[in-house]
């Protein structure tokens, strides 16, 4: 049953066996492990149907240094959907190594390993609608694959792995149905506000939530989920102070540390000696629909070897902002800008203004491109706006071998990247939030390192060059900043209260009953975007939730 | 000494498959009852009016067992079940009648064959309840309740399924593709008519006919289309469901209905009726152990079936 919690009278007390807060991918995907459990769910989300002005205004806070990261209300979604709304669908799983305790990742390793997660993602790449967990080339197509690049000496990076993607699949819309189910209640408009502790501080009592409209509730439940996002949950567990003075899982201050997204660049230029119709940058699509996409990824013994983070990378257009490319298509992208969404087109265009002179170039660019764009813009309106599985992105062909390189690689977790609170407050009365992201030298040695060997194999196999200036790494690696809308590790999950806030259940270290799900429990970023893991966790939460014993509470 | 099996409505596809099977048992001496006389039956058959009770009687005198195929308009549905009830008082031969996962109606969840009889899904489900009740009154009767029939050269679930595929018209159709697939195979419907026969204990008795574990109707579709060939399967949304349902299907029936009255037979695309878009998103799983237990079947793999399947229409071609 989905409901309105503006309609319940205030301060109305409700029972369940569960409480869930937030419906995102993660709330989502725990409601639907619990679906068939014949527990009572009760899930609390903060945003309604559709997106609502005030109600996204509530993720308004601060960010130390806004050239790095950008604003708190963005990148993210409050509503009913959470960020699937607007997510890119792009899936990927760890791989084994990114759970192990590495010397030269300080703070690595994860309290469970990969086969903990890999019995889950089956059916997480289910729920992410992406088709059949494999993410190898090889064994995923039965037919023979173009090579991606034909003679490339994989000996560093491996062509053989790949991306899925999703519809991409709005959580809301999609599982809408499913979430009817008897046993699942849903309240939208229901904001979390207060965690209330039994006077030992070991166990939540209830939740209290607030409406914009005014009225407020109470929720009772043998346990209670929080699915707020990783900033989100952050700010939910440091602003309740009145038990634990430093906030809740966070008598060692661990709360809101640790915090990653991921750290990602377009780089270079890569001219291929081979012939430019032999590379092949594009996407796969497999038997049962699904665009796959090949990338170069750094092999775990290699990692091993050269001590470094994962790194992966994907053969990309020409930077679009420079009309030098001569490519109709990027300049007609260009001159698209006002009707790109904010998250889309920070990393599609550069802040820095364009001279009118580069505005001839790209405008000269479009008119001798018109064949090209007309094409494109077909292509785009078929497979994209108008198709129920939307092609995934912007893939330009170049007839002359010329690529840039579009990297995303692991970031450190390091305890002074953070989110914590400041001082000013929401219109519920809820501390905003202050983001204090940074990145160490060891990110930049991944970058740094990873591109040097991929220049290297470019140069050995014979298939082309890849020029970068190397003392320009880390000005492109944070060129924009961290990447967007992944927020990890900031209620890291670990044996230790005091490197971490979560056991390896999820649950608050020294709270009987509370949990938490989502990216900022990951104690490493991977290079793996993080959805496809945030829900295979889910999964596996509402296995262990229900695998508890209730009996006598 | 054989048993005499009358099939009524021998001339359908699931009484023409019970046909073959029926004549390759020893003890089974099928006679195909067909509305019209047709030379590719290739078996013993009579050709009469089944909604005729007097026929009827004629021909039941000296059967054992009846086999009540007969599905099609609702209004024929019910007179030829009255007809066969009349006839049959006098000599008492056991019926074997085909009923339908229909008579459930909307219901979802777990059903088995105690569930309460809606039909509220149109008229064909409420002329199987009725037929389910009078039926009731005879107690030489074994009712038989399949799921979806599929199964090489099936129209409704094999044939026309492959037809939509191969057309992109069907695949993945997310949330209005998330209800259960309550397949079974055409061979096991006929194994479980020869069990009921051969069974005595089984007389008065209802069975639910589907395979353990079925897939999700996106599943099949995904896994039908890959045995088919027809890939990539397509993502089917939501507006182009509404326009199948709410614009296609009305012109197309009314283009059949046209193109029936015509001396030529024309073969037109087929459509998705508003019922069946509906059956695509119902979570409703039969609960077949009774038939397993009982009758013992055990159902033929879902791979195997889609492969024969898959390849009838290759040959077809
Ligand atoms: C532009 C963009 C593209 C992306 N592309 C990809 C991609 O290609 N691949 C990938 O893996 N990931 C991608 N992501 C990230 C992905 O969207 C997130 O990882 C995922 O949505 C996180 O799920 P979640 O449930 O933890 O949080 P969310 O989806 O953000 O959901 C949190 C929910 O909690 C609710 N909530 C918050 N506070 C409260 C409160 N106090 N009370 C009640 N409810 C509350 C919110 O309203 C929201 O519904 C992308 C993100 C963005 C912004």
């Amino acid at each position: 049953m989905i409901s309105d919690a503006r309609t319940l009278p205030d301060a109305t007390v409700l029972q369940a066996d569960f409480c869930i807060v937030g419906a995102g991918a993660a709330g989502i995907s725990l409601a639907l492990g619990l679906s068939q459990s014949g527990y009572k769910v009760l899930l609390l989300e903060s945003g309604g149907e559709k997106e609502e002005a005030a109600t996204q205004a509530l993720y308004e806070g601060h960010v130390v240094n806004p050239a790095l990261h950008s604003p708190t209300e963005s990148y993210r979604q409050r509503r009913f959907g959470g960020t699937t709304t607007i997510w890119g669908g792009r899936c990927v799983p760890y791989d084994p190594l990114d759970f192990e305790a590495r010397s030269y990742v300080p703070h690595s390793g994860w309290p469970i390993g990969y086969d903990e997660i890999a019995r889950y993602y089956p059916q997480a790449n289910r729920l992410c609608e992406a088709g059949v967990f494999d993410y190898r080339s090889e064994t995923a197509f039965t037919r023979p694959l173009k090579p991606m690049i034909p003679g490339f000496d994989q000996r560093h990076f491996t062509m053989d792995t790949m991306e899925r993607f999703s519809c991409p699949t709005d959580f809301h819309i999609r599982y809408h149905d499913k979430l009817s189910a008897p046993n699942i209640q849903i309240l939208l408009h229901a904001n979390l506000t207060r965690i209330a502790l039994s006077p030992d501080g070991n166990r939540v009592t209830e939740l209290e939530a607030k409406t914009l409209s005014g009225n407020g509730f109470s929720v009772r439940a043998t346990c209670f989920v929080l699915c707020a996002g990783g900033l989100e949950t952050v700010r939910l567990l440091l602003a309740n102070r009145d038990v634990h003075a430093q906030g809740i899982g966070n008598q060692h201050d661990v709360v809101g540390r640790y915090y990653m997204c991921h750290i990602a660049g377009t780089m270079g230029g890569i001219h291929f000696s081979i012939p430019p119709a032999s590379v092949w940058n594009g996407y796969d699509i497999s038997d049962e629909g699904i665009y796959c996409r090949r990338r170069l990824a750094l092999r775990p013994e290699v990692q091993k070897r050269e001590q470094l983070g994962s790194f992966v990378a994907r053969l990309h257009h020409p930077r679009i902002t420079d009309p030098s490319h001569g490519n109709g298509i990027l300049s007609a992208l260009y001159c698209a800008k006002p009707f790109i969404s904010y998250e889309y087109a920070k990393r599609l265009f550069e802040e820095d203004p364009v001279s009118w002179r580069d505005w001839c170039h790209h405008l000269k660019n479009v008119a001798l491109g018109a064949p090209d764009i007309m094409g494109f813009a077909w292509h785009m309106l078929r497979d994209r706006k108008l198709a129920a599985r939307k092609f995934p992105s912007v893939v330009i062909k170049s007839r002359t071998g010329l690529y840039s390189l579009d990297f995303h690689a692991e970031q450190t977790p390091d305890p002074m990247s953070r989110v914590g609170l400041a001082h000013d407050r929401d219109p519920l009365g809820m501390q905003k939030i202050e983001i204090d992201w940074r990145y160490v030298s060891q990110d930049v040695h991944t970058v740094k390192r990873s591109l040097a060997l991929l220049q290297q194999d470019m140069a050995d196999s014979g298939v082309g060059s890849f020029d970068y200036d190397p003392h320009n790494v880390e000005k492109e690696m944070t060129r924009y900043g961290a990447y967007g809308g992944h927020h990890i590790g900031t209620v890291r999950m670990g044996h230790s209260p005091r490197t971490s806030v979560t056991n390896s259940d999820c649950r608050v270290h020294g709270v009987a009953n509370l949990y938490l799900a989502g990216s900022g429990v990951f104690p490493t970023s991977s290079q793996a975007n993080p959805t496809l893991t945030i829900v295979a966790l889910s999964l596996r939460l509402a296995d262990h939730l229900q695998s508890l014993d209730f009996s006598g509470t | 000494m054989k048993r005499t099996v009358l099939v009524l409505g021998a001339g359908g596809y699931v009484g023409r498959k019970l046909m073959d099977a029926l004549s390759r048992c020893e003890d089974m001496q099928p006679i195909a009852c067909l509305r019209r006389q047709s030379s590719t039956m290739g078996h013993a058959s009579v050709c009469f009016d089944a909604t005729d009770p007097v026929e009827l009687e004629k021909h039941i005198s000296g059967i054992d067992v009846v086999v009540n195929c007969i599905g099609s308009d609702p209004t024929v549905m019910k007179h030829s079940a009255q007809a066969l009830l009349q006839a049959a008082r006098s000599n008492g031969p056991l019926i074997v009648h085909f009923s339908s996962m229909a008579v459930y109606g909307s219901a979802c969840g777990l059903l088995d064959e105690n569930a309460p009889l809606r039909g509220d899904i149109g008229a064909y489900a409420n002329a199987k309840v009725e037929i389910e009740r009078l039926m009731a009154s005879y107690p030489r009767r074994i009712i038989l309740r399949p799921g979806c029939i599929y199964g090489p050269g099936s129209p409704a679930w094999s044939s026309r399924i492959a037809r939509l595929l191969k057309a992109r018209r069907l695949g993945d159709l997310g949330a209005a593709g998330d209800g259960i697939a309550n397949l079974v195979h055409v061979d096991d419907v006929a194994a479980a008519v020869i069990a009921g026969i051969r069974r005595p204990e089984c007389a008065g008795q209802v069975f639910n006919l589907a395979m353990k574990n079925p897939p999700t109707w996106n599943d099949y579709f995904i896994s039908f289309a890959k045995a088919l060939g027809a890939v990539p399967v397509r993502r089917i949304g939501e507006k182009m469901l509404k326009a199948e349902g709410k614009v296609f299907a009305p012109a197309l029936k009314i283009l059949e209905i046209l193109v029936g009255k015509l001396p030529v037979s024309l073969d037109l695309p087929p459509f998705m009726s508003p019922g069946l878009l509906s059956l695509f998103r119902q979570d409703i799983t039969l609960v077949s152990e009774k038939a397993e237990r009982e009758l013992g079947l055990v159902w033929k793999d879902l791979e195997t079936g889609l492969r024969d399947s898959a390849l009838f229409e290759e040959e077809k071609k």
